[in-house]
């Protein structure tokens, strides 16, 4: 029989942290968040008393859903945090726990607990916090924080602790919520915007954002107006600071990849204070995506990554359509995964950036692109970290040493003009399809072996404008003229240009591609001109150009895209270039593929 | 040898002589030494390694480059030679002997994806 911690409702209750206490799950109930997520209310029991007001952090709410969490199941508290309310009453947030045993293993009720009720035992009793809080005094602030880091040594955190000064605790960000009003956290921003201004018929206005982080989680802060005068100066990226008051609401998902259902506004009560004493609160919170998993991710998603840079392009300058002048740089990321991606630099980070030595480097916030397939762009609002000090950058270090190195890496991005082993969209026909290649908002291109099956020989040449630039179909004026609509001109005689629609197919599917002059010309061997001459005059040469055309096997680089025409959609395969197939490159490629997958198994 | 050229012949290289013996192979190999008397010459595999191949008549031309032999392998390793190729290496592109050992690392290690004998039996 699983044996419960008992005392740790009175211990909870009276503000004594406790860590690792195995409690009963009594009753969980459900309660309406209105336009925000539910909350659940949990009824906890140590065998001696039991609790009702436990609240489970939203982050936690799948557990509730899923049924994890029900009545009876014996569980593991591991981290929480205590809010006192306005009427001192105390709210302990679950952040963490796991379910040791689940309800149906457990017969019934453990023990046989009476509810806790304050006074009952004679543990200490904490002063009941102040309704208005003074803004924190920074000397007493550092002293208490000071004592309690030698208390805790490194470790995570589990709870927050009652300081006798009586002078308001440290919550963590996880456990924020527009529930409670009296807060302070110590976080660090990772991230801040620059001032936008914004003018509009309501009027104008400026604001700045923030990304900040502590143990427990990240969130962003924006300040508007009046805030960014009282603040945007005092706040340094990097830096630690303690921040209390500010309005939570439901957060706006679609600009960034924070990590917080809510997210934070300074108001007029807000105050925020440097922290001296930062070494404990971590520099930055990723969920990294693994390079490899990028193609299932949509576009535009923000992301975080981490990766060895394998190789750095030179900076190059653009102008913008504003005629101003930007650095731009490219790198490609290799992971784990064995997959490479091309990261685009901005600005100052493209100009400071040095990839030699092959530095581990870690972008939160990157803004995924179907450009080429997929690439990442580094914004104005994502932090580029080199060599970050995180465990998942000594696990990549100690990985590419050992064997990444080695690899070629096979790219999601599509370098135009390169083919070959690192740079080249390989795809099969079928995988075309499977992932939806061209589906999107642009075009997608790929490459791939395959081999022509068909070629239609119906309509496969037009007379085209005999100017030099100029391909535009011509209108037979019947007179021996033909007219170009573009140039706007009559001509003699016109040259005959190739679309030619053919499908070719792999192991796997079959694609119909339409291959313009060039292409059509290299898969029929011969030039457009001479075809348009044999089909005037030499029908059976012509059909066995195409005969002999069919049936053989190159590598093409193909664009597709979706197109609608009349509410109709279809995707459109072109050939943008036709090649023989390299046959030790396509070997090579092959046999790392098949040991890759072997590997995987 | 009709009945050699009539069932499947698993195409090795040296370390995989040894579980071959007493069955038609294909060894595809560098010519390093003709014997004097032409009636035996040493090959060397994409891993570096030699094999004796034996013949049943005299060789009538020069010997060199890239061959690829069919026979039986002996109990003593050695390949008696049914016919062989030369792989020209003046014509189409440059024979890769160690890719080709590669690839044949591949059709060993995974039988169940290249079941060449039952094509063969077929």
């Amino acid at each position: 029989m699983t044996k419960l911690s008992e005392g740790t409702i009175e211990a909870l209750s009276n503000g004594t942290g406790v860590s690792d206490a195995v409690l009963q799950l009594v009753n969980i109930r459900k309660l309406d968040g209105g336009n925000g997520p539910s909350r659940f209310r949990v009824m906890m029991s140590d065998g001696r008393h039991t609790l009702s007001s436990f609240m489970l952090s939203t982050q936690l709410n799948h557990m509730a859903e899923e049924n994890i969490l029900a009545p009876n199941c014996i569980c593991n508290l591991k981290r929480h945090v205590t809010n006192i309310l306005k009427d001192g009453r105390r709210v302990v947030i679950i952040l963490e726990i796991d379910v040791i045993k689940p309800a149906k293993d457990v017969a019934g009720r453990i023990g046989d607990p009476t509810p806790y009720t304050e006074g009952q035992s004679k543990g200490p009793q904490s002063a009941p916090v102040p309704e208005n809080r003074p803004p924190l005094q920074p000397q007493n602030r550092n002293e208490v924080n000071r004592g309690l880091n030698r208390d805790f040594g490194k470790k995570a955190p589990s709870v927050m602790p009652n300081t006798p000064g009586g002078s308001s605790k440290v919550v963590p960000i996880a456990s924020l919520n527009p529930y409670q009003s009296k807060w302070t956290i110590r976080a660090r921003v990772t991230n801040k915007s620059s001032i936008r201004t914004w003018s509009n018929s309501r009027g104008d206005g400026k604001l700045f954002s923030m990304e900040i982080v502590d143990e427990s989680g990240e969130i962003r802060v924006t300040g508007f107006n009046q805030e960014v005068d009282k603040f945007y100066s005092l706040i340094e990226a990097g830096k630690v600071y303690y921040i209390s008051k500010g309005s939570l609401k439901l957060a706006n998902k679609q600009y960034t990849s924070v990590k917080n259902d809510y997210e934070m506004t300074l108001n007029g009560e807000s105050t925020i204070i440097p922290c001296e004493d930062s070494c404990d609160v971590p520099m930055v919170q990723c969920d990294f995506v693994s390079i490899g998993d990028l193609e299932n991710r949509d576009k535009d998603a923000i992301v975080d990554v981490i990766g060895v840079c394998k190789s750095v392009d030179d900076i190059s300058r653009l102008t913008t359509k504003s005629n101003r002048e930007v650095s731009k740089r490219t790198l490609s990321l290799m992971d784990m995964s064995g997959k490479v991606v091309t990261v685009t630099l901005w600005g100052e980070e493209a100009e400071k950036f040095d990839g030699s030595s092959q530095p581990v480097v870690a972008i939160k916030g990157a803004k995924l692109s179907d450009f080429g397939g997929r690439s990442l762009s580094a914004s104005f609002s994502s932090t580029l970290m080199i060599n970050p000090d995180i465990p998942e950058a000594y696990k990549l270090r100690g990985w590419y040493d050992k064997e990444g190195h080695a690899m070629d890496g096979q790219s999601l991005t599509e370098v135009k003009g390169g083919s070959g082993g690192g740079n080249t969209n390989w795809k099969s026909l079928s995988d075309v399809k499977t992932e939806h290649l061209g589906h999107g908002d642009k075009a997608d291109y790929y490459t791939c072996v395959a081999t022509i099956v068909f070629l239609r020989k119906e309509n496969c040449l037009y007379q085209a404008c005999p100017s030099q630039d100029c391909n535009k179909k011509v209108v037979d004026q019947q007179n021996g003229m033909f007219r170009c609509e573009k140039c706007d001109k009559e001509f003699p005689n016109f040259k005959y240009r190739l679309i030619l629609s053919a499908n070719i197919a792999d192991y796997g599917d079959n694609q119909w591609v339409t291959c313009f002059q060039e292409s059509a010309e290299a898969i029929l061997g011969q030039n457009a001109a001479y075809l348009g001459q044999l089909k005037d005059s030499n029908e059976a040469a012509f059909d066995e150009v195409f005969q002999h055309a069919n049936f053989n096997t190159f590598v093409f680089r193909n664009r597709v895209k979706l197109e609608t025409y009349n509410d109709e959609s279809r995707i459109k395969a072109t050939v943008m270039d036709v090649k023989p197939v390299d046959h030790k490159e396509y070997s090579k490629r092959l046999i790392l593929n098949i040991r890759k997958l072997a590997a995987n198994h | 040898m009709a009945s050699l050229l009539d069932t499947s012949k698993p195409r090795i290289n040296c370390s995989m002589l040894s579980q071959h013996i007493g069955r038609g192979v294909c060894f595809v190999g560098r010519v390093e030494k003709v014997h004097p008397t032409g009636k035996t010459f040493s090959v060397s595999d994409g891993e570096g390694k030699s094999a004796t191949v034996e013949l049943n008549e005299p060789l009538e031309e020069e010997l060199s480059g890239i061959v690829e032999v069919i026979g039986m392998v002996s109990s003593k390793g050695v390949i008696t030679t049914t016919t062989y190729n030369i792989l020209r290496e003046d014509k189409g592109i440059p024979f890769d002997l160690e890719l080709y050992n590669e690839a044949l690392k591949v059709i060993h290690d995974f039988p169940q994806y290249y079941p060449f004998e039952v094509a063969a039996s077929g």
